[in-house]
């Protein structure tokens, strides 16, 4: 089953365009965004292209659960492994798999249920990329697939990297094909498809020693099925172009150990959603084995055009008040503002092992939008993600 | 363990886990202080029947009848059980024998997780072994006549402590919220406004997807489904719900559900239901009770009396 939605898009626009976004996908696509779990590694540095010359081992356990009053609790548990494999001198080889077992849901509307209603759903994905490096640039090909029992996906990316003579300067760009194919359990449709073309245009420029300035431009063209088959009276638009620019700035302190990561990113699509999200992160090391990173992250969007709130006049609950040819109540179309905070631990245990233990709480909120009001009748929304990993140079 | 919410309405639900399912059980129109402190009540009382008719405890009352099998030996029996015997036996003689308490023992030939149908000859040793009809039995005493055969109370232990629970939240205080003890349930009273909660029943043939809706303001509601622990072999569905005289299990529908004053007689009625297959219409009609039943082809029909 696959009617889980996290709320809001995470910000990928800093991997390369291989996006795997789901209906189910949601959580999917929260766990793919998590840094390393499945990582397509683009270094945030403006430096020469290098091939590795040690390959990594990673394994990684995620733990997801949310929570929203009355509607519904999802639990996420995602074991996944990382390799990364130097060849030769001038070619790397990456690979990644990850495995989620989704369990518990309520349904909305209903106080509750008669007759056993266990939900449980299992996904696996995997990605592989060859890159091949030359002197200042590298070039990177991708497959993806990500398989559930009601929906599949199978994405190609290749990508580019070239690096100026002084290596202060480098320029990236992507381009990703994503096909979709969903197949719901209810029959609502069946056989549909969904095909989403990105590209990624991206500056890095290192400003001065400490200064490093990144602005990403990503641009997504989708056709096809959008809705969410297992929501009532959901019918989106047949086409979804999305645009997004993010920008970041690191800075390394002068005089003191530590960097401030920040970042601001704007996001508009054809649904009619326009969203502003800011973060910042403090990298500090803790002696020389320990770096801890405490993170704060703002979002506030206003609504999709064909979003609608959910009516309380009994009669057409809980459908809709005016019957529109496009129309959904899925709360991440919904105008609201949302809060994320954590943290992230790293060890380095000896020159081969470290580990690393994340946490980070997601809070949404109607009123928490800025710039105008959030969508009425939406109980707050909270999520938890717990990460615990391990990796190993050869 | 059980985590507990205190939801945008007010109401506080305390999800549990208890009797191999999920349970839940919510309370509207009382501070979440008291809520969970009456909660934390009617928990014990679901565990107290759960320790106390589990097969998979040795020192059980049922595990001893059972282990006193064909010995000739009488089991004595404290009062609360004899009553639970007595609501078997009647189930038993309403259904033409249907409903059958020492029917449990065609586990032993059907593992719904192995994907393997038993053979007739597996089927043909066990059947013998069923027959309450023949169980020596009276309010203080019980023996089982032939070693082997055992006793059950699987068919109605989540309900009965549904009600338990029930009756006991309401003896404190409570009038309104729902029982839910995998997906049997008992509403304690309408919610504050005085309106029915609203009760969606599950599809049987899409996890976690509804088919229907029913309004309740009082209580119980049992669904019993082929779904909930079946197999699928050769492209044929097989459920738990097994007849007792073929051994094999029933097909003719993919779920019925019940509404009854308690949730012992809405979770008998539907399980008799299923077993009597194409008579199932006219016994809930003689019942007098409200239903709602999937057919095999997945066509609901609804039966409310009332109207």
């Amino acid at each position: 089953m696959a009617a889980t939605e996290l709320p809001v898009e995470f910000d990928r626009s800093d991997a390369t365009p291989r996006a795997v976004r789901g209906l189910a996908g949601s959580i999917v696509a929260a766990a793919l965004a998590l840094p390393g779990v499945i990582a397509t590694v683009v270094p945030a540095t403006a430096m020469a292209e290098q091939a590795p010359e040690q390959g990594v081992v990673a394994l990684k356990y995620l733990n997801y659960r949310e929570s929203q009053p009355g509607l519904k609790r999802i639990a996420v548990d995602a074991p996944s492994l990382y390799l990364l494999a130097p060849i030769g001198a001038h070619w790397s080889l990456e690979g990644s798999a990850v495995h989620d077992d989704v369990s518990g849901a309520s349904p909305r509307y209903y106080s509750d249920v008669s007759g056993a209603s266990v939900m449980h759903d299992q996904r696996n994905a995997g990605d592989l990329k060859v890159t091949r490096y030359f002197e200042r640039s590298a070039i990177g090909l991708a497959a993806s697939v990500s398989n559930e029992h009601d929906y599949r996906s199978r994405a190609l990316s290749l990508d580019a990297r070239f690096s100026s003579a002084d290596n202060n300067t480098s320029w990236n760009t992507g381009l990703g094909v994503t096909n979709d194919r969903i197949d719901p359990v209810n029959r609502k449709v069946v056989n549909e498809k969904r095909r989403t073309t990105d590209l990624l245009l991206g500056l890095t420029q290192a400003w001065s020693a400490q200064d490093l300035v990144q602005a990403n431009l990503t641009l997504g063209f989708g056709r096809g099925y959008f809705s969410d088959p297992y929501k009532m009276y959901d019918e989106r638009p047949r086409k979804r172009n999305t645009g997004a620019l993010l920008l970041r700035w690191n800075h390394r302190g002068e005089n003191w150990p530590g960097t401030l990561r920040s970042s601001y990113r704007l996001y508009q699509d054809s649904f009619g959603v326009r969203a502003h999200t800011t973060e910042a992160a403090w990298v500090q090391p803790l002696g020389s084995a320990f770096t801890l990173m405490p993170l704060l992250r703002y979002h506030t969007q206003r609504a999709a055009d064909f979003y609608y709130d959910p009516s309380t006049t009994a009669g057409t609950y809980p459908g809709p008040d005016v019957w529109t040819s496009t129309m959904s109540t899925d709360q991440r179309l919904s105008a609201f503002g949302a809060l994320t905070w954590g943290a992230r631990l790293d060890w380095k245990i000896s020159p081969r092992w470290s580990a690393d233990l994340k946490f980070e709480r997601y809070e949404q909120r109607s009123g928490w939008r800025l710039g105008g009001n959030g969508s009425p009748g939406i109980a707050p929304f909270t999520a938890n993600w717990l990460q615990v990993g391990l990796s190993s140079t050869f | 363990m059980h985590c507990e919410q205190v939801e945008s309405d007010g109401d506080t639900v305390i999800e549990f886990s208890a009797m191999a399912s999920v349970c839940k059980i919510r309370l509207a129109g009382v501070d979440a202080a008291t809520a969970r402190a009456w909660a934390e009540q009617a928990i014990a009382e679901v565990r107290r029947i759960e320790i106390t008719y589990s097969r998979y405890r040795g020192d059980s009352i049922v595990s001893r009848i059972n282990a006193a099998a064909g010995s000739g030996k009488a089991v004595a029996l404290d009062a609360e059980t004899a009553d639970l015997l007595g609501f078997a036996d009647q189930l038993w003689r309403a259904s033409d024998g249907l409903f059958d308490i020492t029917s449990g023992v065609l586990r032993r030939a059907w593992d719904f997780r192995s994907q393997r149908l038993p053979s007739q000859a597996e089927l043909d040793v066990l059947l013998p072994l069923i027959g309450w009809g023949e169980v020596a039995w009276s309010r203080e005493a019980i023996a089982l006549p032939r070693p082997g055969m055992q006793l059950d109370f699987g068919g109605f232990g989540k309900e009965y402590a549904a009600d338990r629970a029930a009756g006991l939240l309401q003896a404190l205080g409570a009038r309104s919220g729902i029982v839910n003890l995998g997906g049997d349930l008992r509403v304690l009273g309408p919610q504050p406004d005085g309106s029915p909660w609203r009760i969606a029943i599950a599809h049987p043939r899409e996890p976690g997807g509804l088919i229907a809706s029913l309004p309740v303001s009082q209580g119980a509601l049992a669904t019993s489904g082929d779904y909930e622990r079946s197999m699928v072999v050769d492209g044929r569905r097989y459920c738990h719900l097994l007849h007792p005289r073929r051994g094999w299990p029933v097909s003719h529908w993919q779920a019925i559900s019940v509404l009854a004053p308690a949730c012992l007689a809405a979770g008998a009625l539907t399980t008799i239901a299923m077993l009597k297959e194409g008579g199932a219409e006219a016994f809930l009609r003689e019942q007098g009770v409200s239903w709602l039943a999937v057919d095999a082809q997945g066509r609901v029909s609804r039966v409310d009396p009332s109207q």
